[in-house]
């Protein structure tokens, strides 16, 4: 029976659930019920099958060495392990999820750069009680008065006052 | 937006606070030397003090230590008697009708000059605190989306569980499998063997009725009628 062992890894659900994304909840949901559902079928079955009680049939059946017979080749019988083609491919998807983990890793670690330089720029301005409308216009560039395409007062549509 | 430097009211304008939240439109271009790149301080809160509304107080200041408290006033009245007396300033019309502006003007002020610089103080800091809060929710959402990021990096790191959730379906899907085959094996052995159970069970019980039958057949075939009679004159 060697290779039959895979261990069966406990699995903490409630951790599992926290990390799941919301939009990904329906899913996770799916795969918890059906784990659970090939798990009860697993523990409803016993290990081994109730053995068969030889002596009782060596005395009852009349047929000499039948029982004899039966039993030779029952012990001999070996029942073939179910083959694992799963595995593999479970594997395999798992490199391509670490590779598109890395990927969105990294994205977002640019993305959280950014945010913060726009933080900093946002913590290094000065109080607008001390900007002139220069500094505005510096440090808000939609704020600054087209002259050149609206060349009177108030610079900018009526509409936008 | 106007400085606020306005002489007469200047005393009056109790929450001058604006003095730096003005946006001046200064304008840097008469500035050539290098000097001008330095950012602007920022403007006083207060004008210059001012006594009686249009004296500052340097003058005061400056003249104490000659003349006392009282020097400034002798020296305006001095000058006031001269300018009068010598007729470099002449009373005519245009003097009470000053004087009668002048009146109106400062009660004006005086009762109205708060209020106004209120509405005005209200509408700049109105414009400051609209500013402020774009500021503020522009920094609140760049930290939320700095956590939410975290978060999810913090997510896609559990996604082995997933992986290892599969391989266990998969391991628990073999086991049960196995199990099935062993204890499909082993019925079908005991099916075999309590079918020749039964069958010699069978055998036995059919060979039992059909002697009891054959004896109780060749009992009574074998009851002749002689001793019928016999049975029936014993009684």
């Amino acid at each position: 029976m060697a290779g039959r062992r895979a261990a069966v890894k406990t699995i903490d659900w409630l951790a599992f659930a926290e990390r799941v994304p919301p939009n990904q909840r329906a899913m996770f949901n799916s795969l918890k019920t059906r784990s659970d559902s090939v798990a009860a079928k697993l523990a409803s079955l016993p290990q081994k099958p109730a053995p068969i009680n030889w002596s009782y049939y060596r005395s009852v059946v009349a047929k000499a060495g039948m029982v004899d017979e039966f039993e030779k080749k029952f012990a001999e019988l070996t029942v073939p392990e179910p083959v694992d083609t799963q595995t593999t491919k479970i594997d395999s998807q798992e490199q391509e999820a670490s590779k598109t983990a890395a990927a969105y890793l990294e994205a977002s670690k640019a993305r959280i750069a950014e945010y913060e330089n726009e933080l900093e720029k946002f913590r290094n301005m000065i109080p607008f009680d001390q900007m002139t409308i220069e500094d505005l216009n510096n440090t808000f560039p939609e704020t600054k008065l087209d002259k050149a395409k609206h060349p009177y007062w108030p610079h900018k549509p009526i509409a936008d006052l | 937006m106007l400085s606020r430097l306005v002489l007469v009211s200047g005393h009056i304008l109790k929450n001058s606070g604006s003095f730096g939240a003005c946006l001046v439109q200064a304008s840097r271009s008469f500035h050539q030397s290098s000097q001008s790149r330095a950012p602007v301080p920022p403007l006083p809160e207060k004008g210059g003090k001012v006594r009686h509304g249009i004296f500052p107080e340097e003058l005061f200041t400056l003249l104490y230590p000659k003349t006392g408290v009282t020097g400034p006033y002798m020296l305006g009245t001095g000058l006031l008697l001269y300018m009068l007396s010598k007729e470099i300033y002449v009373i005519n019309h245009e003097t009470f009708a000053a004087a009668s502006i002048g009146v109106v003007i400062i009660y004006g002020v005086k009762k109205f000059g708060p209020s106004v610089a209120a509405f005005a103080d209200k509408i700049n800091e109105d414009k400051v605190a609209e500013a402020q809060e774009v500021k503020d929710q522009a920094m609140a959402s760049l930290a939320q989306g700095i956590e939410d990021e975290k978060k999810e990096q913090w997510r896609v790191e559990g996604r082995c569980m997933l992986f290892d959730a599969k391989r266990n379906n998969v391991a628990m899907l073999l086991e049960t499998n196995y199990r099935e085959r062993l204890h499909m094996v082993t019925n079908e052995v005991k099916k075999r063997l309590d079918y020749q159970v039964e069958l010699q069970n069978l055998h036995r019980r059919m060979e039992q009725e059909h002697m009891v039958n054959w004896v109780e057949q060749s009992v009574i075939k074998s009851i002749t009628p002689q001793q019928v009679q016999g049975i029936w004159s014993l009684h």
